[in-house]
């Protein structure tokens, strides 16, 4: 098996910008938005190359799917520390459209042609919150997973993964290859540096078509309408206590 | 200087790219003698002696003290400045050099892709009778200059033709820092490296910290390792994913 870890990253809307619904409730404003990498992303980055810093991976893979602006958020992640990076080319309609499932396919036919020993991704992107890109990876490939990963650990053929649970912790032991995702205590990613950009630009980005991945981007998903969360409606203010029970009663609270 | 801080200064308020374009051409119009240049460097990097894998080298380099470390890369008005970095391969090579000064007394050498000269001066500090930089960007030229003289040494000649593919001269050492980042620059080296083997017996000498694109590369098989170094803690920090260096002959069957 090699020692290579693949890596997705996803371009989103920056979490900093507030969100804006298109007029026609087709789905939200992303034309002049400032985009970054999906934070769960970097997350999921910043263990890769921890892991390689360790020596128990050889090699960084950075994969994103979307049009030319998805080469920054991959230049972000080579100026982290990964290796090299794969943009796999998707646009228009079909970039429109694209959604877990598509990915999940892009992903697992990269893990199998990279021959990957382990695949990291996010545990969701805080742009459609799915949380099914790796579950439905592992799903594909047959392999192993350990999402909502908060302690990675390799041992030999082995990993053990600490999961955050509701209330608590689990924690699994499973064989590799194998699918993790990493939650938001994983780590604390790194900043680029200046000789890690200038670094960076030297790394290859090779291009892929999801065709020549035997991949079908086809979607079976419609969006019937995005819509804003409901507007808070103004409060009343009252003066006294007697205000505030006259107004209760009115209202039929007491 | 006064045209650096308002440059400094636009670029920090988020002028478009064709601001920065435009004071990139009157920055470059400004900066055209050598000599201004030079003061350019010196302004703008700092001398940096400890913290590296040679302290007995004094090199002019980016530090987080640098006005260009914080900045937009694409604000620095001549080409990417690698020469500014002390690579880590090219650390482990000079280090090399200097603790097995028998290695290049009184030879022939020639520093390929040479950056910041580190290499190049540790030949020349060992008594090597001539040595020859070799850079294609021009302003490293002139850093490996004002380096040469920051260790008190006749400045090193720097060329700035691509060497690769030319004619091989007489060399009897060439080193070779970080070269192997790229696969086809990799393929093209080792076909050069090779005629220069045959018809000079040249002793080919590489730095490497472990990038994929050389530990995956054919020329792995015909290489023998010479040392070992692990990398200080500010080496790292400009390197993320990579922790040690090695140096490396390279002994193909020509």
């Amino acid at each position: 098996m090699s020692s290579r870890v693949l890596v997705g990253v996803k371009r989103v809307i920056d979490y900093a910008v507030k969100i804006r619904v298109k007029p026609d409730r087709s789905g939200v404003v992303t034309d002049g938005v400032k985009h970054s990498m999906n934070p769960f992303c970097e997350i999921a980055v910043e263990e890769a190359v921890k892991l390689r810093e360790k020596k128990l991976i050889k090699e960084v893979v950075v994969v994103s799917c979307g049009p030319q602006q998805v080469m920054e958020t991959i230049r972000t992640a080579l100026a982290m520390g990964a290796d090299r990076g794969i943009h796999v080319e998707v646009t228009g309609k079909e970039y429109e459209t694209l959604g877990p499932l598509q990915v999940s396919k892009i992903m697992a036919a990269l893990a199998k042609k990279e021959e990957a020993k382990l695949v990291i991704l996010g545990k969701q992107a805080i742009d459609d919150d799915c949380n099914q890109t790796g579950q439905m990876t592992a799903a594909l490939l047959d392999w192993p997973q350990g999402t909502f990963a908060s302690e990675v650990t390799i041992d030999g053929d082995k990993i053990k993964i600490v999961r955050e649970i509701d209330g608590g912790l689990e924690t699994i032991q499973i064989n590799m290859p194998a699918v993790v995702t990493a939650d938001l205590r994983l780590n604390t990613p790194r900043y680029a540096t200046l000789p890690n950009i200038m670094k960076a630009k030297k790394k290859k980005i090779a291009n892929v078509k999801p065709a020549d991945l035997g991949v079908d981007l086809t979607s079976r998903i419609e969006t019937v309408s995005v819509d804003d969360p409901p507007q808070r409606l103004a409060g009343v203010k009252v003066e006294t206590v007697d205000d505030l029970v006259a107004k209760l009663k009115e209202a039929g609270n007491i | 200087m006064l045209v650096g801080d308002i440059l400094i200064m636009l670029a920090s308020f988020r002028h478009s790219t064709v601001d920065i374009r435009i004071l990139r051409g009157l920055y470059r119009f400004i900066y055209t003698r050598n000599s201004d240049i030079k003061r350019f460097v010196m302004e703008n990097t700092e001398i940096v002696s400890d913290k590296t894998l040679t302290p007995e080298i004094r090199l002019n380099l980016f530090t987080p003290n640098c006005q260009f470390w914080h900045a937009r890369p694409d604000t620095w008005p001549f080409s990417d400045p690698y020469w500014a970095i002390y690579w880590p391969g090219g650390q482990a090579l000079s280090r090399y050099l200097l603790n097995n000064p028998e290695v290049s007394r009184g030879k022939k050498v020639l520093d390929l892709g040479s950056g910041c000269g580190a290499s190049a001066i540790a030949a020349k500090l060992c008594s090597a009778s001539h040595v020859v930089a070799n850079d294609i960007d021009s302003v490293a030229a002139l850093a490996i200059q004002l380096n040469c003289e920051l260790n008190h040494l006749e400045p090193i000649p720097c060329v700035t033709d691509n060497l690769i593919g030319s004619e091989p001269e007489s060399w009897d050492i060439i080193l070779l820092g970080d070269m192997f980042y790229d696969e086809e620059l990799a393929d093209s080296l080792h076909t050069w490296l090779q005629k220069c083997i045959k018809t000079h017996n040249t002793q080919v000498y590489i730095g490497d910290p472990g990038r994929a694109q050389f530990e995956n590369h054919s020329i792995k098989r015909v290489i023998q390792q010479l040392a070992q170094y692990t990398l200080p803690e500010s080496v790292r920090e400009e390197n993320y994913g990579l922790t040690s260096s090695t140096v490396w002959l390279y002994k193909p069957d020509v």
